[in-house]
């Protein structure tokens, strides 16, 4: 323990001595976090999708007796897709070459249908078949909705006018007929009148029993404003963006960045840390027989570790102050930072294994720095493929620590109830800690040669 | 010999206890921590190598080999001085047996003149000094027996006085 102690004080005195590589650690990883969440973001938010209105769709639309603005009821809409209006051909040429992923098509017809509120219209989705076929099509079926509900306003006025006339009587259209209707009003008025004035009793009992059904039935028809409106949204969806934390200070990607920031530091360092005893040329006289091999190789991973610790903190403070700034509600769960320290610790302690394991092949720190970089970009996109999109990819992500690490910060941060999830992340960070560093241990020899 | 490298084939044999001698290398390429201060390499090596007074045998090996003392990091001495450290960290566990290979390769006279004077004193306290040179004058100085490799063969092993008059001799000239 002594030579650990004495090797891992001097590593972290040549790293104090860096202060250029130091201010790199802490800002590299905040504004790679950031920039990795605007691209994810922003690159799955608004793929280009083509407009094209065969059926000339006019500037003002009436339907139901409501007046639409075309252009501004798509533009309000279509906040989930660019909507690029172009004619058929293309739209067509560019579905093909990649220019947009889809293209949605307005038919002939389709404006008409539209008012003649009897057959719904269609919309045609045109895709092509790759990745982003399946989420332009909930994007589409989104806009669809969102078109929808706007439309069955009108709709519902529309119904609503029609129950009016059968209520209380007047001059009604349906497709361009005119026509008058007495309405249940009129018509129990005319009942009343029948019953004060017959003599027949077999008459006034028939029309006692009809003005009792009129009656029940304007009681009836006077409820079908609400229950229109809840035929047509069984479920309403009431969105409050001001609740919450915001986009940025979010708990995902305060445990995204914590995750990145110690994939990439970690496994550079402690890579480059053990490459360096033989560019120094030190590492000959040290496994002479004052220091051995495994002590050099836990010397790598502790000194990752506890710069993990350090950064993590950092960055957990920086995010918490932001979020007591800026008001943001929840903020940072304070009381939760004891535990984070347990994951930066055992997280740093994997990816540093990892490190020692590709500092031990690579055997110069150069190489060793530019390989662990190759070999960490990718198994970190892997920890960020989604259980859904590629099992296989997700599984191979469980060799590496990154899908861990963040499970880990995600759950000590934020889950109400998160041993069971922090035993079994715990656990693989463990265990891939020490088979990383036993590999580390095996490969170390090779730095002698 | 020095222990750093797995050997190919044969085995080294010391005539010392159990565990063998301590040994001092000190190779071509000086082994020292670049972002250190020559202070700090002599007090971790003198730790490490389990001495018992780590910080006053490191105040005596700076005065003992007029090390720069200025808080200076090691990758911006000299290489004079730089190699004047590898000898010093190699000496610090008080060695008995000292590997030196090709010590004086970027040394100036003066600085010749004081590393043998060091490694001398190893010697003198009944140890060895095994160093490999291609330079004939620090052979007929300081070496009591000569072994010479030719292409990695070995083709003499004798005193210095069957050296002078051997014809392998001219290896040198």
């Amino acid at each position: 323990m002594r030579n650990i102690r004495l090797l891992l004080v001097k590593d972290l005195r040549v790293l104090a001595r860096s202060p250029a590589l130091l201010a790199a650690l802490v800002v590299y990883p905040l504004v790679f976090a950031a920039l990795v969440g605007l691209v994810v973001r922003y690159a799955s938010d608004r793929p280009r999708v083509a407009f094209v209105d065969i059926d000339h769709l006019p500037e003002t639309l009436t339907v139901g007796g409501q007046r639409f603005n075309v252009p501004r009821v798509i533009g309000q809409v279509k906040g989930s897709v660019d909507l690029v209006q172009m004619p058929e051909a293309e739209a067509n040429h560019q579905l093909s070459t990649g220019g947009v992923v889809a293209e949605i098509v307005v038919p002939s017809g389709f404006a008409s249908k539209l008012r003649g509120m009897v057959e719904s219209p269609r919309l045609v989705l045109r895709t092509t078949q790759g990745g982003l076929s399946g989420r332009v099509e909930q994007q589409t079926q989104a806009l669809v909705y969102e078109l929808n509900r706007r439309l069955q306003t009108a709709y519902i006025k529309a119904n609503l006018q029609y129950v009016n006339l059968i209520l209380n009587g007047g001059k009604g259209t349906f497709l361009g007929d005119e026509f008058d209707v007495l309405g249940l009003s009129g018509a129990a008025q005319a009942l009343d009148e029948i019953q004060r004035t017959s003599s027949d009793p077999a008459v006034v009992a028939r029309a006692a029993e009809l003005s009792n059904f009129v009656r029940q039935a304007r009681l009836a028809l006077g409820a079908s404003d609400e229950s229109l409106h809840a035929t047509a949204n069984p479920i309403e969806l009431q969105i409050d963006r001001k609740a919450g934390r915001t986009w940025l200070l979010s708990a995902q990607l305060q445990a995204y960045a914590l995750g990145l920031t110690l994939a990439f530091i970690c496994v550079l360092l402690a890579a480059a840390a053990l490459a360096a005893e033989r560019d120094e040329n030190v590492i000959g006289r040290l496994a002479r027989g004052s220091v051995r091999l495994r002590e050099l190789v836990a010397v790598k991973v502790l000194l990752a570790a506890l710069v993990a610790i350090a950064l993590g903190f950092v960055i957990a403070l920086v995010f918490g102050v932001l979020a007591e700034v800026f008001g943001v509600a929840g903020g940072e769960p304070w009381e939760r930072l004891p535990l984070l320290v347990v994951g930066l610790a055992l997280a740093g302690a994997a990816f540093g294994a990892f490190g020692a394991l590709i500092g031990a092949l690579a055997k110069e720190a150069r190489t060793a720095v530019l390989v662990a970089f190759l070999a960490a970009l990718p198994l970190v996109l892997l920890g960020l493929v989604p259980e859904a999109a590629a099992r296989v990819a997700w599984w191979a992500a469980h060799a590496f620590p990154f899908r861990h690490s963040v499970d880990f910060f995600q759950a000590a941060l934020y889950d109400t109830d998160p041993w069971g999830a922090l035993g079994r992340q715990a656990a693989w960070l463990l265990g891939l800690g020490l088979a990383f560093g036993a590999a580390a241990r095996l490969s170390v020899r090779r730095l002698l040669s | 010999m020095a222990g750093a490298l797995d050997p190919s084939a044969g085995d080294v044999v010391s005539a010392g206890n159990g565990d063998g001698h301590r040994i001092g290398w000190v190779p071509q390429r000086p082994a020292q921590y670049a972002r250190l201060t020559p202070r700090e390499n002599l007090d971790l090596f003198a730790r490490l190598e389990s001495v018992s007074d780590p910080v006053a045998t490191t105040d005596s090996f700076i005065r003992i080999l007029e090390l720069p003392d200025d808080g200076r990091l090691t990758t911006h001495l000299s290489a004079g001085n730089q190699q004047r450290l590898n000898l010093a960290i190699a000496l610090i566990g008080r060695p008995e047996v000292l590997l030196l290979d090709e010590p004086t390769a970027s040394l100036d006279p003066r600085q010749r003149r004081r590393l043998w004077e060091v490694a001398t004193q190893v010697r003198e306290r009944e140890g060895a000094v095994v160093f490999a040179t291609q330079n004939l004058e620090e052979v007929e100085h300081f070496a009591g027996r000569v072994v010479v490799l030719l292409d990695g063969a070995l083709v003499f092993d004798g005193s210095l006085e069957e050296f002078s008059n051997s014809p392998e001799a001219d290896v040198f000239a």
